[in-house]
């Protein structure tokens, strides 16, 4: 009995996958454990592997298709057993299967034409890091450079969809163009293509181009006055997101700051001991992994929390939803947008592994790779812009929740210790809150315990 | 206030009124002559009624070798002219019928610009005033009329003429002389020596047909001169008159050419004065409005399109030329390209052209390589063509493997010539040409097998 291998669902969010690469073809013999194709949401990558022993009979999707959710991708069995039946297309498309060919080899890099993009110039511009054999395929035949596609594919992956806007945007070569030239040049060929005179001309506009007219009065400018890019998906979750959280909640936000010196010297601690030997077998982990301060600003926030139920909690119109354990949301700056991964239960988590699990929900997010539904369920979440010297700043609360802690740059400041001045590190802490949901008192004795946890950090942590 | 006011209705000016108008644009046409412009009424059109009897008449009495003969052909010259009145007159009411269609106002007279203020432009057709944001300039161009003695009079005596006036010719002169061999020129030059005249060209360069490659130039100077047509190149016309035009030679000598008719065809000029460009300061070099890729003059939301700008004198420069400056009006992104833009003779044999030349190549330093075959390559060509001699020129960029240029002399030539051009303004590379289909036999097929013929 053949087995059908299905589009697995990857959290309860995700309805569809699009299939990023087959790395076995119909006919192949393969073993379970084998890698049979890696498949993408909207946010990450995932590979598939059999889970029987057999043959491939049959491929029902190519590269680049979006599959539903539990759908039929592909047969495993024995040669020469009927198939038919699992086919999702129905079976009169199944034969289409051995057209699939995951290593088809493009145009380009196959037949090195004279005359071919390749033999005229090196690509003056970056080509994006991944692009879809799909896309591919179809930018070589339209014609279209790809350099200026957009990566809305996951792990910043070119997919047909950004090639399909792309043409749909003219940003076109002539085939004699090639794609030796600089992504700055607007094209003046044919359809607004890049030709060959505006490579050679080395035209940054053809608003520049034109001869100057007398009555031109303006400076002459070297580059493009400007450019447009589409909005990739997560640009336009991130612009909903915080223009829904600006509109409609009455949000402001509260400055405070805390001596870090308690911090400061713990982490120097752990880092000497770690320096000094001490492992994490031998039980001292936070001398083998240094948490970062923004791991203890985590900790920290995950127990004063729960004495403080309204900034642990989501707000609609109708109730408040209070939460017994915190779900700590962490903004992460990633090369595609903002990413605010959870990292769930952080109040029950050592400070070792909080700070394991939120930098492996961080690199998540960076490579793509994060799991669809951790980007879900914050109660509370924190953004640091410190790292980046912002003294003070006012986050934008992720809705529902009803607060966002924003960790501020350290700075030098003085204070009269028996008639002297002294200088001491003060670390900014800026907290938007909802005003639907709490008052400004509540949310400054937050912030006020908060601040006090941090300045007894070592105390809090013997607890 | 109109959206869009277009000074002249050639095909620069219908064209401008017609697309824009068709955008949805309140557009008002001034015209001071006729609707169509100097193409419609006494330049491309009518001269291509007279070439196709010209075409029928050396048909009819050249026919033996095809094994065809007739008696008694005659050329009807009056007969030949009311046609080509009527055609025009269908054409050009054909034009103002789609004016209509596209809700464009005509309005007949000399539009005079008044000035510009606050970005409106105010035009003045005899005593009313209109008012308009933008302004297409589209006054065209006329013939170059030099000072040479008895060009004035003979004009008066209607013995010396542009091509405005030889296209009403209802007799057939013994003789004529042809001031100029560029391509109007030689189109009279063929006809008038098909139908019976002995035609003499005087031609001041050493080449005749202009910018046209120079091989295929002397080609068709060669079958022109198998014809009985007489060429004096180098040569400068001093004096008209007296059934003779008086000319120098290059070594100093001076002679005369028999001369019953002078058609004057030594070039045209921009008609840039006159109607008030200066009231609103367009800059104007050498009489012709200066301007952009986008046909914009030096003031906001003026524009200049065809022969008034000089770049390229042809309808169909002027055509596209209107487009973009339109597109450009209505903020769409749009640029003027002259490096597909083709030319045609239509003379017997005809000629045509799309891109570079071998002259033009070296003049700007343009790598090329050429492969040239004679058009009995082509099936139909041998068919039907008994003695033809044409050839198809095709130049090629060695590093970017694309077509340069192309250049054919032979029948359809014409026709053709649009594929080289749409080959070389979508710069498609050799192989991608060898994968378009011909329709087969075809004189078009010409240009594969040059292409193939290419190593």
């Amino acid at each position: 009995m053949a087995t059908p291998v299905i589009m697995p669902r990857q959290g309860q969010s995700v309805e569809s996958c699009i299939i990023g690469k087959w790395h076995k073809q119909a006919g192949d013999v393969v073993k379970a454990g084998d890698l049979l194709f890696t498949y993408e949401t909207d946010k990450a990558t995932f590979d598939e592997a059999s889970k029987v022993d057999g043959t491939l009979l049959a491929v029902f999707f190519a590269e680049g298709d979006d599959v539903p959710c539990l759908m039929n991708v592909c047969v495993i069995g024995e040669p020469g057993e009927s198939f038919a039946e699992f086919n999702p297309n129905g079976a009169e498309t199944a034969a289409a299967a051995p057209e699939v060919s995951p290593s088809v080899p493009s145009p380009v890099s196959d037949e090195p034409a004279k005359g071919s993009a390749e033999t005229v110039a090196a690509p003056a511009g970056d080509l994006p890091g991944a692009i879809s054999p799909r896309a591919r395929n179809l930018a070589e035949k339209a014609g279209a450079d790809l350099r200026f596609a957009l990566s809305s594919g996951p792990n910043g992956r070119v997919i047909e969809r950004d090639v399909l806007e792309l043409i749909a945007s003219g940003k076109l070569a002539t085939s004699a163009a090639g794609k030796g030239y600089d992504a700055q040049l607007t094209g003046t060929g044919i359809g607004g293509r890049v030709s060959v005179a505006d490579i050679e001309k080395g035209i940054v506009s053809a608003e520049t181009a034109s001869p100057s007219l007398p009555a031109a009065s303006s400076p002459a400018v070297s580059g493009p006055e400007s450019y447009t890019e589409k909005h990739s998906n997560i640009r336009k979750v991130i612009a909903r997101s915080m223009q829904a959280s600006l509109s409609q909640m009455a949000q402001l936000t509260l400055n405070t700051t805390f001596d870090a010196s308690d911090v400061l010297a713990l982490r120097s601690k752990f880092k000497k001991a770690g320096e000094a030997g001490l492992k994490a077998e031998q039980g001292f982990t936070l001398a083998e992994n240094v948490p970062t301060i923004n791991d203890i600003i985590l900790y920290a926030a995950s127990r004063v929390l729960l004495h403080h139920p309204a900034c642990n909690a989501h707000y609609d119109e109708e109730k408040m939803t209070y939460f017994n354990h915190v779900h700590m949301g962490v903004a992460v700056d990633t090369p595609r947008g903002l990413m605010v991964p959870t990292v769930f239960n952080t109040d029950l988590m050592s400070l070792s592994t909080l700070s394991v699990e939120a930098k492996a929900a961080i690199n998540a997010c960076k490579t793509g790779a994060i799991n669809p539904d951790a980007l879900r369920g914050g109660t509370f979440t924190v953004t640091n812009l410190g790292t980046m010297g912002i003294e003070s700043f006012t986050p934008v609360i992720n809705p529902p929740q009803t607060c966002i802690l924003g960790v501020d740059t350290i700075t030098t400041r003085v204070r009269e210790v028996n008639g002297e001045l002294k200088g001491y590190p003060a670390m900014g802490l800026s907290l938007t809150f909802d005003h639907r949901a709490l008052d400004g008192a509540p949310a400054a004795k937050f912030l006020k315990e908060l601040v006090k946890a941090l300045e007894n950090f070592s105390l809090l942590l013997m607890q | 206030m109109y959206d869009l006011l277009v000074l002249g209705g050639g095909p620069g000016g219908y064209m401008a009124a017609e697309r824009a108008g068709g955008a949805g644009l309140s557009v008002l046409l001034v015209e001071k002559n006729k609707i169509g412009g100097v193409c419609l009424n006494e330049g491309c059109v009518p001269s291509k009624t007279l070439l196709n009897s010209a075409k029928i008449y050396d048909h009819a009495c050249h026919g033996e070798k095809y094994g065809v003969t007739s008696e008694n052909a005659k050329i009807d010259q009056e007969a030949v002219i009311s046609r080509k009145n009527k055609v025009v007159k269908n054409l050009v009411s054909g034009i103002k019928y789609t004016l209509k269609n596209n809700k464009v106002t005509i309005k007949e007279g000399l539009g005079v610009i008044l000035g510009r203020e606050n970005g409106i432009i105010s035009v003045a057709v005899g005593d009313e005033v209109y008012e308009a944001k933008n302004l297409v300039i589209a006054t065209g161009s006329e013939a170059v009329v030099p000072p040479i003695p008895g060009v004035k009079e003979g004009i008066s005596d209607g013995t010396v003429m542009t091509n405005r006036e030889i296209l009403d010719l209802t007799t057939i002169p013994e003789s004529l002389v042809v001031v100029g061999g560029g391509v109007i020129g030689l189109e009279m030059a063929s006809y008038f020596n098909t139908v019976g005249s002995k035609v003499t060209v005087i031609e001041m360069l050493d080449h005749i047909a202009g910018p046209a490659d120079r091989e295929l130039s002397t080609l068709l100077q060669k079958n022109f001169a198998k014809k009985g047509i007489t060429f004096n190149l180098n040569c400068k016309v001093t004096a008209v008159g007296s059934g003779q035009v008086t000319y120098t030679t290059a070594d100093g000598q001076t002679q005369n050419a028999a001369a019953t008719k002078t058609l004057l065809s030594i070039g045209r000029r921009a008609v840039s004065q006159g109607f008030g460009l200066e009231k609103i300061g367009v800059l104007v070099e050498r009489g012709r409005i200066v301007t952009d890729a986008q046909g914009r003059t030096n003031v906001p939301g003026v524009y200049a399109v065809g022969d008034v700008n000089g770049v390229w004198m042809l309808a169909h420069a002027a055509y596209r030329e209107a487009e973009v400056a339109v597109n450009t009006i209505l903020g769409k992104k749009d640029n003027m390209r002259y490096q597909a833009m083709p030319s045609v003779l239509y003379t017997n044999p005809e000629m045509a052209f799309v891109g570079e030349t071998e002259e033009s190549c070296i003049e700007k330093g343009i790598k090329y390589e050429k492969t040239v075959l004679p058009m009995n390559f082509s099936g139909r060509y041998m068919a039907e063509n008994e003695g033809g001699d044409g050839i198809i020129k095709i130049l090629i960029d060695p590093d970017r493997q694309r077509l340069l240029g192309c250049h054919l002399l032979g029948t359809y030539a014409s026709e053709i010539i649009v594929s080289a051009g749409m080959m070389i303004e979508s710069e498609m590379r050799i192989e991608d040409i060898k994968e378009i289909i011909f329709p087969h036999p075809t004189v078009s097929e010409i240009i594969r097998e040059a292409i193939f013929h290419h190593n």
